[in-house]
C-alpha cells in the first residue's frame, strides 16, 4: 500500500525503523531480565508424558465437542437458515430471536443456564458433558445459520426465479438449486467458525468441569504443583492445532476463490 | 417450579455491581488493546524486517489460542514467571489486552488500507507533513471503515469477561453463581444475566450491522 | 498566475524567466530488474508548457512523479530551482513545494469538502493562517470556475469539476511548476474542455507545466515542444509544429499514425 520507495512522509518512516527496533530490543530485554531464572531453570516437561491417558481422554472430548459442533451447526443452521427465507413471518422471528439470544450472550452464561437452571424446568438432570454437548450444538446452530444465511442470500436471485419458473418443487429448489453454490461459498467461514468452536470447547471443560483437554491439564497442574509446564504445554497444543487449522483454510479459500474465476 | 422475579429484584445491587465490574474491565482492556493493536499494527505494515515479523506471529499467536487458556495462563503462569504479585483484575486485563491487541491490530491496518493510495501519494504531492497526513488525511476515513468491526470487537470482548469468572473476578456470573449456591435461585439469577448480557451487546451488534450496511452500500459492492 | 509568479521568483531560489527551472541528467529508476528510465536528459525553463507523450508504459508517469519526489531516484540528479535530488527527507519536501501535481483520477480527499481540500496543505505544509487560506481557497476556485461549489464534497461535483479542484488545490501551495499525469484521461468527453480550458489559461499566465496527455490538440496548441517517451527513454523532443508534421523516429511515426 504505502510505497517504501517514498522516503519522505510514509508510515513506516513515521514509525522510523531503527527507533522501532530498539524499542521492540528494550522491552525483550526487560522481559528477560526479569524473568524468574531460578524457576525457569528448573523446567521439567517430562513429567507430563506420565498424565498421558489423561491427556489423550481429555483431547478426545475436545475433539467430540468440535465435531459435534460442526455436524450439529451446519445440520441445524441450514435448516433454521432455510426457516428464516420462509414466507411465514413467525417462523422468520422466531429464527431470528433464536439467532439473536444465542449470538448476543456468552456462551458460559448459556452452559451455566443448560446445566444449572434448565433442569428445573425440565426436571432432567443432565450430565457436565451432556450439558456443554447441547450448549455447544445450540451455540453452533445459531452461528452457523447467519453463515448459511449469507450464503443463501448470495445466491444471484435470476437461479431462483429460474427454478420456480420451471416448476420445480420446493424440495429440489432448496437442495439442487439454492443450497449447493450457498454451501460452497461459505466454506471457508464454516471451517473458521469450526475452528472458534475449537477454541470455545476449553470453555465447556473449565465451566462446567468436564475433563476435556484443557480441564485436564489444569488439573495434572493442580496434581502437581507445577503449574508452568502443563498449562503451557496445552497452551501450545491449541496454539499449534488452531494457527495450523487456520492456514489450511485461508489456503483452501484462496483455491476455492481461484476455482470461480 | 416458579420464577422468583423478587429475588433478583432483592439482590438486584449486587448483580449491577457485576455488571459495572464487565463494563469498566472492558473500558481498561480496550483501551490498552488499542494501544497494542496500534504498536503490532505499525509494525505489520513495515514491508520486511524484524518488526513485520514479530508483529505477524504476535498476532498469529494470540489469534489461534482461546481467550479462556490465555486467561488461564496468565492467572497461573505469569506471575510466577516474573516473581510479582498480579492479582486477578491485573492479570484479566492483562489477558484481555494482550489478545485485543492482536484483533485491534488487524482492525487498524485494514482501516489503513481501505485509505486509497492516491489520496496518500497527492497529500505527499503536495508536501503536507506525515503527522498532517496520518491525522487529517488517513485516519478519519480509517475510522469511518473500522467502526463496524471496532464495535464487533467490542462485543466480543464483553462476552470474553464472562471468561473472567473462571479466575475469581466478581463479574456477572461470578456474582450470580455466587448468590445462585446462597439461594438457590440458580434459575432466577442465570437468567436475569443473560438478560443483562443481552441488553448490552445486542444493541451494538445491530448497531455494527447497519454501520456494515451502510458501510457497503456508500463504497458500492 | 503572474503574482505567483512574482512571489516565489523573489524565493530563496527564484529562477528567472528563460532560466531552466527543472534539469534532469541521466535519471534512471529502476523496479527491481526492469528499467523503468533509462538515463533520461532535458531541461524545462520557467514559463515553458512540455506535452509529454507516447505508448503505455513508456515511463510517463514514472518520470513525472520523480519529479516530485514520489519515486526515488536510482542514478542520475534531477535539480528543481536550485534543490538537488535524490537528496533528505528536507530536499523532498521543498521540491514539493515547488512543484504541483495533478493526477488522472484526481485524488482529492473524500472526506472533506472542496474548502478543507484547498487549505489543508496551505495552512500544514506552508504554515498559513486560516484566513489567508480560505481566501486563497476562494480565489482560485474561482480561477477555476466552480467558486460557488466550495463548501460541497467532491462526491457531489462532477469529474471535470472535481479535476478543477485537484488543479485548485496544487495551486494553492504557490508552485512554480505544475506537472499533469492524464488528467483529461479520466473523465467523459463533455468534461475534458472544461479542464483543458482550465491549463490553458494556466499556461497563458506563466505557468511552467509538464503535461502528460493524449490530447493531441492541447499539445499541438498549447506546448512549446513534446518529448515522445517509450521504453523509458526521451526518443524526440521538438516543437509540436515539427513533431505532427515530420517524425523523426520510426516509433514516433507509429504512435502518431496510431493516435491521429
Ligand atoms: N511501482 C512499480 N513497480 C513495478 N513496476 C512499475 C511500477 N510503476 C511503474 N512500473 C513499470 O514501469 C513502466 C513505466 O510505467 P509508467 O506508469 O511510467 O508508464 P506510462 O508511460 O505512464 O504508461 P501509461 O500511458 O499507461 O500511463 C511500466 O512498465 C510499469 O509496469
Ligand atoms: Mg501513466
Amino acid at each position: 500500500m504505502i510505497r517504501a520507495g517514498t522516503r519522505a512522509g510514509t508510515l513506516g518512516g513515521l514509525a522510523n525503523r531503527w527507533g522501532f527496533h530498539a524499542v521492540l530490543l528494550a522491552l525483550g530485554a526487560l522481559m528477560l531480565a526479569n524473568l524468574n531464572w531460578t524457576l525457569v531453570r528448573s523446567f521439567e516437561f517430562a513429567f507430563i508424558w506420565e498424565y498421558r491417558i489423561a491427556l489423550i481422554n481429555g483431547f478426545g472430548i475436545t475433539l467430540l465437542l468440535t465435531v459435534e459442533a460442526g455436524i450439529v451447526g451446519i445440520l441445524f443452521g441450514t435448516l433454521f437458515a432455510i426457516g428464516s427465507q420462509s414466507p411465514f413471518a413467525p417462523l422468520r422471528w422466531l429464527v431470528a430471536a433464536y439467532v439473536e439470544v444465542f449470538r448476543n450472550t456468552p456462551l458460559l452464561v448459556q452452559l451455566l443456564w443448560i446445566h444449572f437452571a434448565l433442569p428445573l424446568v425440565t426436571g432432567i438432570n443432565t450430565t457436565a458433558l451432556v450439558s456443554g454437548i447441547i450448549g455447544i450444538g445450540l451455540q453452533a446452530a445459531a452461528y452457523y445459520t447467519e453463515i448459511m444465511r449469507a450464503g443463501i442470500q448470495a445466491v444471484p436471485r435470476g437461479q431462483i426465479e429460474a427454478a420456480q419458473a420451471l416448476g420445480l418443487p420446493a424440495r429440489t429448489r432448496w437442495t439442487r438449486v439454492v443450497l449447493p453454490p450457498a454451501i460452497r461459498t461459505v466454506i471457508p467461514a464454516l471451517l473458521n467458525q469450526n475452528i472458534s468452536f475449537f477454541k470455545a470447547t476449553a470453555i465447556v471443560g473449565l465451566g462446567l468441569l468436564v475433563d476435556d483437554f484443557f480441564n485436564s491439564a489444569l488439573r495434572v497442574s493442580n496434581d502437581t504443583f507445577h503449574f508452568i509446564e502443563p498449562l503451557t504445554f496445552a497452551a501450545a497444543v491449541y496454539l499449534v492445532l488452531g494457527w495450523q487449522a487456520g492456514r489450511w483454510t485461508l489456503r483452501l479459500e484462496r483455491r476455492l476463490t481461484r476455482g470461480e474465476r | 417450579m416458579s420464577f422468583d422475579v423478587n429475588i433478583i429484584l432483592r439482590y438486584y445491587p449486587e448483580l449491577l455491581g457485576g455488571a459495572w465490574v464487565a463494563v469498566w474491565i472492558t473500558a481498561v482492556s480496550l483501551v490498552c488493546s488499542s494501544a497494542v493493536g496500534a504498536v503490532v499494527c505499525i509494525g505489520r505494515l513495515q514491508k520486511h524486517g524484524a518488526a513485520s515479523r514479530l508483529a505477524t506471529a504476535y498476532i498469529d499467536l494470540f489469534r489461534a489460542t482461546p481467550e479462556i487458556v490465555l486467561i488461564i495462563w496468565v492467572f497461573y503462569c505469569l506471575p510466577l514467571l516474573f516473581d510479582v504479585r498480579i492479582g486477578r483484575y491485573g492479570c484479566a486485563i492483562i489477558a484481555l489486552s494482550a489478545y485485543g491487541g492482536a484483533y485491534m491490530a488487524e482492525i487498524f491496518r485494514a482501516g489503513v488500507q481501505a485509505v486509497p493510495r492516491g489520496q496518500i501519494e497527492a497529500a505527499n504531492a503536495l508536501g503536507i507533513p506525515i503527522f498532517h497526513i496520518v491525522r487529517r488525511v488517513i485516519v478519519p476515513p480509517a475510522i469511518g471503515w473500522m467502526m463496524p468491526a471496532l464495535v464487533n470487537f467490542l462485543t466480543e470482548l464483553l462476552k470474553a469477561t464472562s471468561l473472567l469468572a473462571l479466575i475469581g473476578v466478581a463479574e456477572l456470573i461470578f456474582v450470580a453463581s455466587t448468590l445462585g449456591s446462597k439461594t438457590f435461585a440458580y434459575m432466577e439469577f442465570y437468567t436475569a444475566i443473560a438478560v443483562i448480557y443481552f441488553m448490552i451487546i445486542f444493541p451494538l451488534s445491530v448497531y455494527a450491522r447497519r454501520a456494515e450496511q451502510r458501510r457497503l452500500r456508500r463504497t458500492g459492492n | 498566475m503572474t503574482e505567483t509568479a512574482q512571489d516565489s521568483a523573489n524565493g530563496a531560489n527564484g529562477a528567472k524567466e528563460g532560466d531552466p527551472i527543472v534539469l534532469c541528467r541521466d535519471v534512471v529508476k529502476r523496479f527491481g530488474d526492469f528499467t523503468a528510465l533509462d538515463a533520461v536528459s532535458t531541461e524545462v525553463r520557467v514559463g515553458e508548457v512540455v506535452c509529454i507523450v507516447g505508448p503505455s508504459g513508456g515511463g510517463k508517469s514514472t518520470f513525472l512523479r520523480m519529479i516530485n519526489g514520489l519515486e526515488g531516484i536510482d542514478g542520475g540528479e534531477i535539480v528543481v530551482d536550485g534543490i538537488h535530488l535524490p537528496g533528505g527527507k528536507k530536499d523532498i519536501q521543498n521540491v514539493r513545494r515547488e512543484v504541483g501535481m495533478v493526477f488522472q483520477s484526481f485524488n482529492l480527499f473524500m472526506h472533506m469538502s472542496v474548502r478543507q481540500n484547498l487549505i489543508l496543505a496551505p495552512m500544514t505544509a506552508r504554515g498559513l493562517g486560516r484566513k489567508e487560506a480560505d481566501d486563497r481557497a476562494e480565489r482560485l476556485l474561482e480561477r477555476v470556475g466552480i467558486g460557488d461549489q466550495i463548501d460541497k464534497y467532491p462526491s457531489q461535483l462532477s469529474g471535470g469539476q472535481q479535476q478543477r479542484v485537484a488543479i485548485a488545490r496544487a495551486l494553492a501551495m504557490e508552485p512554480r511548476v505544475m506537472l499533469f499525469d492524464e488528467p483529461t484521461s479520466a473523465l467523459d468527453p463533455e468534461m475534458i474542455k472544461e479542464v483543458l480550458d482550465v491549463m490553458r489559461e494556466l499556461a497563458e499566465s506563466g505557468m511552467t507545466m509538464l503535461v502528460v496527455t493524449h490530447e493531441m490538440g492541447f499539445a499541438r496548441e498549447v506546448a512549446g515542444r513534446v518529448l515522445f517517451m517509450a521504453d523509458g527513454q526521451i526518443l524526440v523532443d521538438a516543437p509540436p509544429e515539427r513533431f505532427f508534421s515530420e517524425a523523426e523516429d520510426e516509433r514516433q511515426a507509429n504512435f502518431l499514425s496510431k493516435i491521429l
